[in-house]
């Protein structure tokens, strides 16, 4: 069971409870949600060239702590008007010497390759999945299912982190291993619409024209079973950034120096309890700003749906 | 009736473990790790490397180490038939004993987080369901929507950093009982119910002091989706019949919301299921961010040395057991609602 299955088990039969009223009104969740989301999609492209330094080499300066808030205009000031020899590292540097705020702008190429690259591919195999499941009910979907039931009861934290760790700590098998767990929740969304749609008027009208088996399902059925899907789509790209920076946080995850946010956390960790908070909290509250703009788009989608 | 359901569900149940213990087994063997390579030092010769191979039994044939390993093989080692699941091949320890020493650790922190998560859920979801639209409905409904996307290791560092470093009143985060205190003989296992039955409430408070930052960070992390839920389950009995009936005989206010809790809460036991089944592997950050020597930490260490019996062990029990609570609660969730039937 994963985060996405419990958001989307938490929210079942939402559709007959009133939400607010808010499908024409100006909706700060919406707003809050579409910043925060495209900021980072900016990031994803540009981050990892606009920042002060490289964010995956050194620099001499080890540990440093970041300027506090009343030498932050100063700093600001002598940096524009090219003052300074070094740029000033505004969220100080790490034990190892990379600067954070260069990192921490840089880790969404990372994080957010990985999620959505995860995402897509589980939404398409599990559509796909579903649909042949739902539409053709014979023994072999029989236990496309059963086998759908078996990878659904694997603990998801544990299987992410077994697959990435005995495969090799590369992006392509992070985004294996994540797609792994995230497919069974699109098989079983997708299956239970299809199973509504695949008696309805426009399935018969198709197949008394003559239409192929296999034609009705993907022309016709497919397109009228995709929303509980989509709706899936932004929620598990949240979930899948968290579960990506969980696995670095333990060291089942992508391999230093690449700039992401769990194994910037992880490293910070040893130092918290010395009282050097900044290279851990500062990527802490970009994944927390990140996967909650993706959860506010998501319950939006979901409550316009339903409106 | 009741008997003949959970047989079958039993049963159920057993083939979809034995089904993932033989998925499991053949997955992390088809993956391209060589764990040999792990225990022989870098350049050891061909034969050091065939001799520690033949050791962990990797010589034999994949369907025999797998009879070995289900237990059809009781003359070659002991499997699963016999109530093993194996041995350790980094520390030789018994996995059955490891996960006996490890498994209550975090039974006890997502048992005690899920208890409190509750009793915070519910009234802030209720509160929400009473005032639908209010100022605190969108409070709470923000609150459950924040909770529930967080990271929750790098909140349990905040609060390390917060309430130990800054405030000092949290112990460091450094296992389950301070360096210099002596462990309780281990009888259950759970260190809080042990301390007690050693009779040294000093030690009870001790580890109750400690596990308070991990519980804190669970509570705060869980109450996310069960905050939402409780939500959303009132809000749909306050729109039902028996609501509208109960109100129009005049009933005070308090008595109809209570009505209404006990009807939301009977689907709202099923996500309970879920997300138990989900903590038990969640719970691994937690556990790693506190030390706190639970499964989850066990699992780490095993996956990260390719110790692949313990990994399977971890797997198989930690399914076994979502797949019980599952079944727990379907009892319960048919206890209180009657409309609820077992076929």
């Amino acid at each position: 069971m994963s985060r996405a299955e419990i958001a989307a088990a938490s929210t079942e039969g939402a559709q007959r409870a009133p939400a607010f009223d808010t499908a024409r009104r100006f909706d700060p969740l919406l707003i809050v949600g579409t910043l925060i989301v495209a900021t980072v999609c900016l990031l994803a492209v540009w981050g990892p060239v606009i920042g002060p330094y490289d964010p995956t080499l050194t620099t001499a300066s080890v540990a440093v702590p970041p300027p506090s808030p009343s030498e932050v205009p100063g700093l600001l000031i002598a940096q524009f008007s090219g003052q300074l020899e070094m740029p000033p590292h505004w969220m100080g540097t790490d034990a190892n010497g990379y600067d954070v705020f260069s990192r921490v702008i840089a880790a969404p190429r990372a994080d957010l390759t990985i999620a959505l690259l995860a995402t897509a591919l589980s939404a398409i195999l599990g559509v796909g999945l579903g649909l042949l499941a739902g539409y053709f009910r014979n023994i072999a979907t029989e236990l496309l299912m059963r086998v759908s039931d078996v990878m659904q009861s694997f603990p998801v934290f544990i299987s992410a982190m077994v697959l990435v760790a005995l495969a090799g700590r590369s992006t392509t098998n992070i985004v294996i291993a994540l797609a792994f767990v995230y497919t069974p929740i699109f098989v079983r969304l997708t299956r239970a619409e299809v199973l509504s749609q695949r008696s309805r008027g426009f399935v018969e009208s198709a197949r008394a024209l003559g239409t192929s088996e296999l034609t009705i399902a993907i022309r016709h059925v497919l397109p009228n079973s995709l929303t509980p899907a989509l709706i899936q789509l932004s929620v598990t790209v949240g979930f899948a950034i968290l579960l990506t920076a969980g696995l670095s946080f333990v060291g089942a995850g992508v391999r230093p120096p690449t700039p992401e946010w769990g194994l910037m956390i992880s490293t910070g960790a040893n130092q918290i309890i010395l009282g050097e908070w900044w290279p851990s909290v500062f990527p802490g509250i970009a994944i927390s700003l990140t996967v909650f703009g993706f959860a506010a788009l998501g319950n939006v989608v979901e409550r316009r749906h339903d409106a | 009736m009741l008997l003949r359901y959970v047989l079958k569900r039993l049963g159920v149940g057993a083939l979809q473990l034995a089904g993932l213990t033989v998925a499991v087994f053949f997955l992390i063997r088809w993956l391209p790790a060589d764990p040999v390579s792990r225990l022989v030092s870098m350049n050891a010769s061909d034969e050091a490397y065939a001799q520690a191979a033949a050791q962990l039994g990797l010589d034999r044939p994949l369907l025999t180490q797998l009879a070995v390993y289900l237990g059809f093989r009781p003359d070659l080692e002991p499997g699963i038939l016999q109530g093993s699941l194996g041995v350790s091949w980094v520390t030789g320890s018994a996995i059955t004993q490891d996960i006996l020493q490890f498994l209550p650790v975090t039974l006890e922190l997502i048992t005690i987080s899920f208890v409190i998560a509750f009793l915070v859920s519910i009234p802030l979801g209720m509160l929400g369901a009473l005032n639908p639209g209010g100022r605190a409905d969108k409070g709470v409904f923000f609150y459950g929507l924040f909770a529930g996307s967080q990271p929750e290791f790098w909140w349990g560092l905040l609060f390390v950093f917060l309430f130990f470093f800054k405030l000092g009143w949290a112990p460091a985060p450094l296992g389950s009982l301070s360096p210099m205190s002596m462990a309780p003989v281990p009888v259950t296992g759970f260190i809080t119910v042990d301390t007690l039955i050693a009779g040294q409430p000093r030690l009870f408070v001790e580890a109750l002091h400690h596990l308070m930052l991990p519980v804190i960070t669970l509570v705060f992390v869980l109450s996310g989706p069960i905050v939402k839920m409780v939500r959303q389950n009132m809000l749909r009995a306050l729109q039902s019949d028996f609501v509208l009936y109960a109100n129009c005989l005049g009933l005070p206010r308090r008595r109809v919301a209570r009505y209404a809790l006990r009807a939301a809460m009977g689907p709202s036991l099923t996500l309970i299921g879920i997300l138990y089944g989900f903590m038990l592997s969640g719970a691994v950050l937690v556990e790693n961010v506190f030390s706190l020597g639970g499964i989850g930490q066990y699992a780490v260490r095993s996956v990260l040395s390719f110790d692949y019996p313990a990994i399977q062990g971890v797997v198989l029990v930690i399914t076994a057991i979502s797949l019980l609570v599952y079944l727990l609660l379907d009892l319960v969730h048919a206890a209180i609602d009657p409309r609820i039937s077992h076929r």
